[in-house]
């Protein structure tokens, strides 16, 4: 059975604190090929969940650099 | 692909309980647990979203574990006596088998987090029977009828006070203390004396 486990992709990243309006936010919650995505800001790597079908970490992390954070796959 | 583990899950789940439960909820954290679990954060991640997904899930797991065992061979149909008297015996079992998640209540308690152990799938359940039964007891004419919270204070005070002695090794003055059913069957008698009309 497929799970949401299957499509996981883990990064740490330096985005500490984020809104509806920032870059990143958008560029996350626009992409069609982004199922959900959640960034735990309370945490020390800032770690950013993505759960997408067809997107491989390398595309995650240009993303998201693209947007001017770092990001490194856990 | 990023495979779940339910044997990892539940030492996941165990040792966030002690962190929290020896640390407190601020100082808790997912690197914390990660090292205390032994497994790389990563891991942590694919089971929850962030701290506060964490706290809410074990929250509620942890609810639903006392809530469904507060009901066991308890009916809101029994007479006012044996059902306060079932009560007192399910959730005397539970806090001496499960100290450690009594101890995570009284942490999550005051908390944003303490509403997720209501939230618990038992709980409905749970609160529809006590309801029930106190009806029904008053009804019956069974049981003066209190404000909520001054019944409760009174039909379980007793009950969870000489518990906290028990868990803490002592009573008043510090002197040694070990709850045993003599002690609870008396001050159940006492209870029931003042909740009787």
């Amino acid at each position: 059975m497929d799970t949401i486990s299957d499509h996981l992709l883990i990064f740490k990243t330096d985005i500490d604190s984020f809104c509806t309006n920032c870059q990143v936010h958008k560029a996350l919650n626009d992409h069609p090929s982004i199922w959900e995505w959640s960034i735990d800001t309370q945490d020390e790597d800032c770690v950013l969940r993505v759960v997408s079908p067809s997107l491989t970490p390398k595309m995650v992390i240009s993303l998201v650099n693209a947007c001017g954070h770092k990001c490194a796959e856990l | 692909m990023r495979t779940r583990d339910t044997d990892k899950e539940k030492l996941v789940i165990e040792k966030a309980i002690e962190l929290i439960v020896a640390d407190g909820i601020q100082a808790f954290s997912m690197n914390k647990l990660a090292k205390a679990c032994n497994i790389s954060v990563a891991t942590l991640y694919i089971y929850y979203k962030d701290k506060d997904d964490l706290i809410i899930k074990i929250g509620r797991e942890v609810g639903d574990s006392f809530f469904k065992r507060a009901v066991i061979d308890f009916s809101s149909e029994m007479s006012f006596k044996d059902g306060l008297w079932r009560q007192w015996q399910n959730r005397a079992a539970y806090a001496m088998e499960y100290p450690t998640e009594v101890k995570l209540f009284e942490a999550m308690k005051h908390t944003p987090y303490g509403e997720s152990i209501m939230r618990s799938e038992g709980h409905l359940y749970f609160k529809e029977q006590l309801e029930n039964f106190t009806k029904n007891a008053i009804r019956n004419n069974e049981l003066i009828e209190l404000p909520l919270d001054v019944f409760w204070s009174v039909a379980y005070g007793p009950l969870y006070t000489m518990l906290n002695f028990h868990r803490e090794g002592k009573a008043l003055g510090g002197r040694p203390f070990t709850l045993t059913q003599d002690k609870i069957k008396t001050a159940f008698e006492m209870v029931l004396k003042a909740l009787t009309p």
